[in-house]
């Protein structure tokens, strides 16, 4: 049986909602729309000194507010003045399956919007270096380079279950999990309405 | 390939490592970090040769039950071993003695106690025989562009079924992964098993590639352009005892072609020692036929190159 992957099908479900985020001299992260209203969730590591910028895949760039970030689990919600953005679908990454087909999108070495193809190698944990102690995280054989942080992990549906966080050994990606994230993203929420 | 196919897929990867994950054990017999082992049959763990250095060997089952394990035995030349448990656990894997390149692979391991890893590629070449360390030469082998990780060595390459197609292991070639074919794995696991390791047969002689004249090619009835002439005979080895002289031009063994060293060497990995079998060649030009009883071939230097010292590719082996 000859190999036929559509992954264009997967892929194009998911890329409206990939961004570029521009914080440093050279270079960019990857983000993601997590909601409708210009909400952005990227990496810690992604953001430098300089106030972040977040292009989208139709080229549009605005000025970024950075909500919250948390050095511990490499996360960082920022805010862009825009609304009725194409928000990603989040899937529940408690329910993987080491073996499952995954997805990456992202700007490799600067290529914009690049996808790779990819399993879930394990669902291991890793010790943060801060108050959660252990948290889970997804390995994956799936292609990573610089730029790809922040980016999508994606499952065969184009739903997002991780966070491109890592690359180790040079060959395999680490990706903060979906659930670790809409936790980070819960909690900024909470603490904003108690202020209200 | 629509997206509902592409998720049947990918569940279907999904259940393969769930089925080969069921055989798959942890093989703890290095310092630092352990490997993984396949179950041939309850009680019995292959692995690979190169994971095994202590004494002390622990198994851990995919239920997290750790059992105690004895060496059997190993072969070098294919860098396997063969373990037996304190107990007749762990459920048998499947094979598939059929690869083929260009279908769905996934390299499975499980080094730690966090459950089963995968890596996904293809079965890219089916090749052999190779020429390993020390003379050794390993029948087939498979390549794969799965990325062995740290502590895959001795887990399976399995199908899209969850099947074995090989034998991962690192500790072959210089850095290069590659897979031990099931169906060669699974033989060499019985060799271990009824006589401790794989027999390979040795004569003692040393020898070069030689061509074979057209009148001599005549003579001998065959199609063969090249044999293996010999250049020295070990003192008390087969070929002395058998009058084999430098010079002669080997050109069969056991009525089979030897055009070069592989084959010479195919026909004496296949289950021939202590037969007594007739080698052809040419002497002084003329055909010629000796009886020769194989002897065995004595695997000691290997055993250095996988023990406690001489780690030439250390940062390779996964």
């Amino acid at each position: 049986m000859p190999l036929l992957f559509d992954s264009p099908a997967a892929v194009a479900a998911a890329r409206p909602s990939l961004v570029a985020v521009f914080a440093r001299r050279f270079g960019a992260g990857a983000g993601i729309l997590w909601s409708a209203d210009g909400l952005v969730l990227t990496n810690h590591h992604v953001l430098g000194r300089q106030s972040p910028r977040v292009m989208l895949v139709d080229e549009r760039s605005f000025a970024a507010e950075v909500i919250a970030t948390d050095e511990e689990i490499d996360l960082a919600l920022l805010r862009i003045p825009a609304a009725d953005l194409p928000a990603a679908r989040i899937a529940d990454s408690t329910r993987l399956r080491v073996g499952e087909l995954v997805f990456t999108l992202g700007h490799p070495w600067g290529q914009r919007n690049a996808a790779s193809l990819g399993i879930i190698s394990h669902l291991a944990s890793a010790q943060t270096r801060g108050p959660r102690g252990l948290i889970p995280v997804i390995r994956t054989d799936a292609r990573l380079a610089p730029g790809n942080s922040g980016g999508p992990l994606l499952n065969g549906a184009g739903e997002v279950v991780g966070i491109n966080t890592l690359i180790v050994g040079g060959d395999q990606g680490v990706a903060i999990p979906s659930a670790v994230a809409l936790d980070f993203i819960s909690k900024i929420k909470v603490g904003v309405n108690s202020l209200q | 390939m629509s997206n509902s196919e592409l998720q049947a897929l990918s569940a279907a990867m999904a259940d393969a490592v769930q089925v080969a994950g069921a055989a798959l054990v942890t093989v703890d017999a290095r310092p630092r970090f352990p490997a993984s082992g396949v179950v041939t049959a309850p009680g019995l763990v292959l692995t690979a040769s190169h994971v095994i250095h202590l004494d002390e060997i622990k198994v851990t089952l995919p239920d997290g039950e750790e059992l105690a394990a004895e060496l059997l035995g190993r072969d070098p030349h294919s860098d396997l071993a063969l373990l037996k448990l304190s107990a007749a656990k762990g459920s048998s894997a499947q094979t598939n003695t059929s690869p083929q390149v260009g279908q769905l692979a996934l390299a499975l391991g499980r080094p730690t106690a966090e459950g089963v890893q995968a890596s996904l590629g293809i079965v890219s070449a089916i090749g052999g025989p190779l020429r390993s360390h020390h003379g050794g030469l390993l029948e087939s082998y498979l390549r794969t562009d799965a990325i062995p990780y740290p502590g895959f060595s001795g887990g399976p390459l399995v199908d899209a079924e969850g099947r074995v197609l090989g034998i991962n292991t690192s500790g072959l070639g210089m850095g290069a992964s590659l897979a031990i074919p099931a169906k060669l794995a699974w033989t060499i696991a019985r060799a271990i098993e009824e006589h401790g390791g794989v027999k390979r047969g040795y004569l003692g002689i040393r020898s070069q590639l030689a061509e074979i004249s057209e009148p001599a090619r005549a003579a001998l009835k065959r199609q063969q352009s090249s044999g293996l002439l010999v250049m020295g005979i070990e003192q008390d080895s087969p070929a002395a005892a058998a009058g084999l002289i430098v010079g002669d031009l080997i050109v069969a063994f056991a009525g089979q072609p030897v055009a070069d060293h592989d084959e010479l060497l195919l026909q004496l990995n296949s289950g021939v020692v202590g037969k007594a079998v007739e080698l052809e060649l040419l002497r002084g030009g003329l055909p010629h036929v000796v009886k020769i009883t194989i002897g065995e071939h004595e695997p000691a230097v290997e055993h250095g190159m996988h023990g406690r010292h001489g780690h030439r590719h250390r940062g390779w082996r996964r």
